[in-house]
């Protein structure tokens, strides 16, 4: 079983013109994930783009890999414009991925924008109480919703304009429903932008609740070679690719 | 065939060997890569300090090549030793420390410990890194200061002492030959380019240490050239690095004169990048006949006499 394998496209679904799910049946037998790791695709053969570029697993079965990806230059634009039988080569699962909740805990997951991707296997699948806070900037750029209602009744949704749910971002929600919902033990698991991330660790330590963020770096090894995408943690730097991406919020020095 | 080939008097049992800081320790790749297959591998750079290198962001992707600038970071000689050596020697590979200081001291006190030990086959010696006190670069690119360190390592060690070059030089012949009459036993070249990119929207550089090192395939045209002009400046032994791609590439290196080669960058874009490159030497000699790959080391066909 290798984390270097060859796949095929099976699937590219346009979800806006910023947005894809990207279907991926590897060729070779892999290593299965898990929540909060994530995958390096090459998106093209050529030298330029040269490097790889990491994704977060959204969904997987025994067939398929499922990547959200959010446009964002040249390799994502490669990523939006394959084809059903293309193939791709990728390298993964790699990182850390989310711990489990301790027993008495109560998962509260926070997700701005494309950070939907890396929290959503854990919506419905570590505890009957989760909750989800999922923000974007506007109700067009949410997404999954119906596949994220399937798995769960509790869901905070917000948007920066207000068009659909709370207006702001889903830490702005959190903050405000956290006394009023009552919930022993809350544990958060979160990825999103910088800015909400910030916003987030500040919270958290303010109120000493434990939290376990996904961060990115850039990269270019993916497996703890390069030293490429370190982070500054309270042991000095640590890399995202293998000490992370999922960092304990006690960890960060912001 | 034969794809061994010396290195002074480090025998290797094929030209393809890792370049250092795009390997890590050995330990990242032995999932992908079979080490013992390699020709050598050559570790992340050591100090005799451990260092905590630059603030990110570290590296950007720039056309057909990446910048770097991770700022040498490293766990120092004494935790190789401790935690990365034992694994490195459980395979039948020669391996090869790569190092560096901040001082004339630091580099012999580096390589007085690195010689040490059981299990190191050959010393790297980084002369491109930034240097406070004595200016930027100046190890490498001042022929007496290169000199002097180059002697002052070459006193302290019988290991097979290879120097790592700079390309940010104007002369790199000159700077081979100073590096030869030191008493190195071979020189690699070339390491990182010195680069920088900026991002236009917020008008400040990619890196947080504004200036990083280019690699990858944009550098292969400096490198051959470079390689080239030392080929022909020193007796030597050469290993070529710089945006070695495929067996082809390892190929265009010795042509111009290297004896081996270094694979760096492409091992991020392939994790079985030497592997893959090591069979398209293979491919090569069998599809040109050839027996013993180190007969076309040099093997460039030129008519510029008067070059
Ligand atoms: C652990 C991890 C998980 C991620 N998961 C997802 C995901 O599920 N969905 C998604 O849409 N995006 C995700 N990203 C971000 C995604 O990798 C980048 O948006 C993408 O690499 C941009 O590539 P590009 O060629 O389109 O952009 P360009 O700007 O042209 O990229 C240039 C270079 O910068 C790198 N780069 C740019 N932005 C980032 C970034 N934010 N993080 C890391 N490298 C970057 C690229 O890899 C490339 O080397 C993740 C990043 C990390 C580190
Ligand atoms: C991320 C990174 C780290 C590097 N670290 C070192 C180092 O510690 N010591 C050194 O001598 N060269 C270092 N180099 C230079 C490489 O060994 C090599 O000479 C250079 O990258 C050119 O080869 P390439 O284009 O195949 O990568 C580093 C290069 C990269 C990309
Ligand atoms: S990407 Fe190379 S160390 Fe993390």
């Amino acid at each position: 079983m290798s984390r270097f394998f060859q796949a095929e496209v099976s699937g590219n679904i346009h979800l806006s013109q910023t947005h894809n799910i990207l279907k991926l049946a590897p060729l070779q037998p892999h290593v299965r994930p898990a929540a909060g790791q994530f995958y390096l695709l090459r998106a093209s053969e050529t030298l330029d783009p040269l490097l790889r570029r990491p994704f977060s697993i959204l969904r997987w079965d025994d067939m398929h890999l499922e990547f959200l990806v959010r446009l964002k230059g040249r390799g994502t634009l490669l990523l939006r414009n394959m084809r059903p039988g293309d193939s791709i080569d990728m390298l993964g699962p790699l990182g850390n991925g989310y711990p489990e909740p301790l027993k008495d805990e109560t998962p509260i997951l926070v997700a701005g924008g494309v950070g939907i991707a890396s929290v959503f296997p854990l919506i419905g699948s570590v505890h009957a109480g989760t909750r989800l806070f999922y923000g974007a900037v506007n109700s067009t750029e949410l997404y999954l919703l119906d596949d994220i209602k399937k798995l769960t009744g509790h869901i905070y949704i917000s948007t920066d304009d207000g068009s659909m749910g709370f207006k702001g971002n889903a830490v702005e929600r959190l903050i405000e429903s956290l006394n009023d919902l009552a919930i022993a033990n809350p544990a958060v698991y979160a990825c999103g932008p910088e800015g909400m991330i910030a916003a987030l660790l500040k919270f958290l330590n303010e109120r000493g609740i434990p939290g376990y963020i996904s961060f990115e770096e850039k990269m270019a090894c993916g497996i703890g070679a390069c030293l490429g995408c370190v982070i500054k943690t309270g042991q000095g730097y640590k890399r995202v690719c293998k000490e992370g991406p999922v960092f304990d919020v006690r960890e960060i020095v912001c | 065939m034969n794809l061994s080939v010396n290195i002074g008097k480090l025998g290797l049992k094929n030209p393809v060997m890792t370049a250092s800081g795009t390997f890590g320790y050995g330990e990242e790749y032995a999932e992908f890569v079979d080490l013992g297959s390699l020709g050598a591998i050559v570790v992340k750079g050591l100090s005799l300090l451990p260092r905590e290198g630059n603030p990110p962001p570290r590296i950007v992707e720039t056309p057909a090549g990446m910048l770097n600038a991770i700022g040498l970071q490293n766990i120092g000689v004494e935790s190789f030793i401790k935690e990365k050596l034992p694994f490195l020697r459980r395979f039948n590979v020669p391996v090869i420390a790569n190092f560096f200081g901040d001082s004339v001291d630091e580099y012999v006190g580096a390589a007085e410990r690195l010689s040490d030990v059981q299990g190191i086959d050959g010393l790297e010696m980084n002369i491109s890194c930034p240097n406070k006190q004595a200016g930027w670069l100046v190890f490498g690119t001042d022929p007496e200061v290169t000199s002097e360190v180059v002697s002052a390592v070459r006193k302290v060690t019988d290991l097979p002492l290879i120097v790592k070059l700079s390309p940010n030089v104007t002369d790199i012949a000159l700077m081979a030959r100073v590096a030869e009459d030191a008493g190195a036993d071979a020189v690699s070249l070339i390491n990182t380019v010195s680069g920088m990119a900026i991002d236009i929207k917020t008008r400040r550089p990619k890196l947080a240490n504004i200036t990083g090192g280019l690699s990858g395939p944009a550098i292969k045209p400096i490198g051959i050239r470079m390689v080239w002009d030392v080929f022909r400046a020193v007796s030597i032994p050469i290993i070529g690095s710089g945006g070695i791609m495929d067996g082809g590439d390892a190929i265009e290196y010795m042509l111009a004169g290297a004896a081996a080669v270094a694979v760096g960058t492409a091992n991020f874009v392939n994790p079985t990048a030497t592997m893959d490159i090591l069979s398209g030497i293979k491919d090569y000699m069998t599809t040109n006949g050839i027996q013993d790959i180190s007969t076309i080391k040099g093997g460039l066909i030129w008519e510029r006499e008067d070059l």
